[in-house]
């Protein structure tokens, strides 16, 4: 009976997995992208420093790769919790509780927009991931293979110039550069500002690192989700507590 | 402006001149460039193979002459190098001087012979072949030549400049070996060799030995998959027992145990009670409070084959670790070396706390028998498992100094296999032979120990400081 009632005040959004899975890109990612920089930009004086204090380009590059490794170990990881998901718990890849898009993102879109143009009194009713967590997430989960398939060209030239003309590694050299300023860019951006720096959820939205949120925030932010929680057409939990 | 604008700012400026130092130290090393002949030729750019070729062109322009030779004990070896050699070669496109480095320079020899590791230098001390061949020179194995030599007054093996005949041959044709057959190997490697290897071609170690010994990332000999097999069978049934059980009154599925289990670390790690459970990893886990309140002695006995273990992981895992980061730091180059002096006499004293505790434990056991131990079948197999992997790594260390002639004053820092050595140097029994078995002997007895890991007393190393942490609160 402990559980109803932790049930009334708090919902869980996120597991320890995705909790923990979510810390450890964040290091990755620091990482990779301190080592990935301060390679990219060799003639720098800071960079040079911050190579020449992790022990010379050798360091660096082997740090790099396993970050890299890491990190592409998450996005595994993600794709092996897909297949749980689906087949040992059953669930609906595309339904409202699903991180993938579906056709009623589309609408959601349509109406929100509608709502911040004020063309529409209230803001749709959200299921379990607004389109925005959703592009969010699948913008990292895609760039994360154009990535890391560059990265492959750029750690083992050799193998694939042997069926690759060898002009491909110095695409894939000016791609990966390229992906990975767009990839900071994006996370210090417009990640960090749609996921943690919104007014509603400002300095930073602890639901990713505690893995709860409150029952107020799931009315107003997740109305689909919390409809579907309480299908109840007689009111509001807050009427019988 | 206001006192607290004034101190961020002075703070501002000060972090961002310490970095502005930091930055400037990080520049300038002296370019190191003295080779005699380029002190005033023109040297070319080798970062193109232009550059590469002009270069290669002025050597060729006497090696390539059929008279071109040297004197070697007073006979004539030939010195010409044809252009064609390298058609093949994986180092067509490196310049003679890249290898080569002390020649451009008169008189016109080489001192240090050719530089592998210039080029080469992740390879240098990796685990799994190249490591455990560290007093050997990369040519010795690597160019296709069966003559190699012992060369005791610097304790490493060369590729010889003479057949076995001493009559001096040419190594002019720079034909790289083909590692993969297995004359590779066997070239050393045969009973009554003369450059100290074991008759028998020895797999590597497994990344199990990362355990004791610095040891690569791969499974090895199939007998330590066998072993690995029968541990995860082991640790499979434990999980499998554990959860059975109730997590906070849901009996069934094991997707909520998880969760709850899950759920109840975290968020002791996300919390002040982090701070018990460190305390509890300090005092009960590394420090071992509990095994000091229950008899001195006991304390000492678990702390000699505990520490001493713990200090050999920690040593191999960091040599792993610094290979892989800083391959040809002196650090690195000194830990992956096994006769180093400080890696020997660590090893040595180490094996010595484990042998000497499981001395003492035994004694304890089965000799003076105080009331309060009680022994079981499983304790005396953890203790001669533990005592005879230990003791047939010293009989190994004992045949490798013997077979190898390391120098006396390299091999005296590993006390207890120098002494072996000593004592199997009085007799010859085929040293070079029964290295081999006796490998096989230790790699077995470790395999075992992993094998038993899950089913008896040994699991104490894992499920202990987890039960540990889990009730730390009852104390």
């Amino acid at each position: 009976m402990a559980d109803q009632t932790v049930r009334q005040e708090t919902f869980w959004r996120f597991s320890v997995l995705q909790r923990a899975l979510h810390l450890i890109v964040i290091l990755g990612f620091v990482g990779i992208g301190l080592t990935g920089f301060s390679m990219a930009f060799s003639s720098v004086a800071p960079a040079r420093t911050f190579v020449w204090f992790l022990g010379g380009a050798d360091s660096v590059r082997y740090l790099h790769r396993f970050f890299a490794v890491v990190m592409y170990l998450c996005v595994v990881t993600h794709v092996f919790w897909l297949f749980y998901y689906k087949f040992i718990l059953g669930g609906d890849l595309f339904g409202p509780n699903s991180i993938c898009f579906r056709k009623q993102d589309l609408l959601y879109f349509r109406d929100h927009i509608g709502y911040l143009l004020a063309l529409r009194n209230a803001p749709p009713a959200f299921d379990r991931f607004t389109y925005w967590e959703k592009l969010d997430y699948w913008a990292i989960f895609i760039g994360m293979q154009s990535m890391s398939l560059t990265g492959l060209f750029l750690w083992f030239p050799e193998f694939f110039s042997r069926f690759l003309p060898g002009y491909f590694i110095n695409i894939a050299q000016v791609l990966h550069f390229d992906e990975g300023v767009l990839a900071v860019l994006y996370i210090f951006c417009i990640h960090l500002t749609v996921g943690h720096w919104r007014p509603e959820v400002y300095p930073g939205d602890w639901t990713i690192f505690t893995g709860k949120t409150t029952k107020e925030t799931m009315m107003k932010t997740h109305p689909g989700e919390w409809a579907s929680l309480n299908p109840s057409p007689r009111g509001s939990a807050i009427g019988e507590k | 402006m206001k006192p607290r604008l004034q101190t961020s700012a002075v703070a501002v400026c000060t972090i961002a001149l310490c970095i502005m130092t930091l930055s400037l130290a990080g520049f300038s090393r002296a370019e190191e460039q003295s080779s005699e002949c380029l002190n005033c030729h023109r040297q070319r750019n080798m970062n193109a193979n232009e550059g590469i070729l002009s270069s290669r062109l002025f050597c060729f322009n006497c090696h390539q002459d059929p008279a071109s030779h040297g004197d070697f004990r007073a006979s004539k070896v030939s010195l010409q190098v044809k252009p064609e050699y390298f058609q093949k070669s994986p180092h067509k496109f490196v310049a003679c001087v890249q290898c080569h480095t002390d020649v451009a320079r008169s008189p016109h020899r080489s001192l240090s012979g050719v530089q592998c590791v210039t080029c080469h230098r992740q390879i240098y001390g990796r685990p799994g072949t190249h490591a455990e061949h560290f007093r050997v020179r990369c040519e010795s194995c690597h160019t296709d030549s069966p003559f190699v030599t012992l060369d005791l007054t610097k304790n490493e093996v060369k590729l010889s400049h003479t057949n076995s005949k001493l009559v001096p041959i040419s190594l002019a044709e720079h034909k790289t070996t083909d590692v993969t057959r297995q004359e590779f190997c066997t070239k050393c490697h045969t009973s009554n060799n003369l450059v100290g290897a074991p008759a028998m071609v020895l797999p590597s170690k497994s990344f199990v030995c990362v355990a004791c010994h610095y040891s690569p990332l791969q499974m090895g000999n199939p007998l330590f998959l066998v072993a690995i097999g029968i541990a995860l069978i082991g640790i499979v049934g434990i999980l499998n027992f554990w959860f059975k059980a109730r997590v906070q009154d849901e009996a069934s599925s094991v997707h909520r145990k998880f969760q709850l289990g899950s759920e109840v670390v975290w968020s002791k790690i996300f919390s002040k009670e982090i701070f018990s459970v460190v305390k509890t990893i300090f005092f009960d886990i590394l420090l071992q409070r509990r095994i000091l309140a229950n008899g001195v002695s006991r304390w000492f006995i678990h702390s000699l084959i505990f520490y001493s273990f713990f200090a050999r992981f920690a040593l191999s895992f960091f040599t792993l670790l610094l290979q892989k980061l800083s391959p040809e730091g002196e650090l690195t180059l000194t830990l992956v070396n096994k006769d180093s002096s400080f890696v020997a006499m660590f090893n040595d004293l180490t094996g010595v706390f484990i042998l000497a505790g499981v001395i003492w434990a035994m004694v304890r056991r089965y000799i003076t028998k105080p009331d309060y131990v009680a022994t079981q079948d499983q304790d005396t197999i953890a203790l001669v498992i533990i005592g005879l992997v230990t003791f047939s790594g010293f009989i190994l260390e004992g045949i490798r100094i013997v077979i190898a002639q390391i120098p006396q004053q390299i091999a005296l820092s590993a006390f207890g296999g120098y002494l072996l050595s000593r004592l199997f140097s009085v007799v010859n029994l085929g040293w070079q032979t029964i290295y081999g078995y006796m490998w096989y002997i230790h790699a077995l007895l470790w395999a075992m120990f992993i094998a038993y890991l899950p089913f008896g007393k040994l699991k104490h190393i894992f499920t202990t400081p987890l039960s540990l942490l889990l009730n730390y609160k009852r104390e």
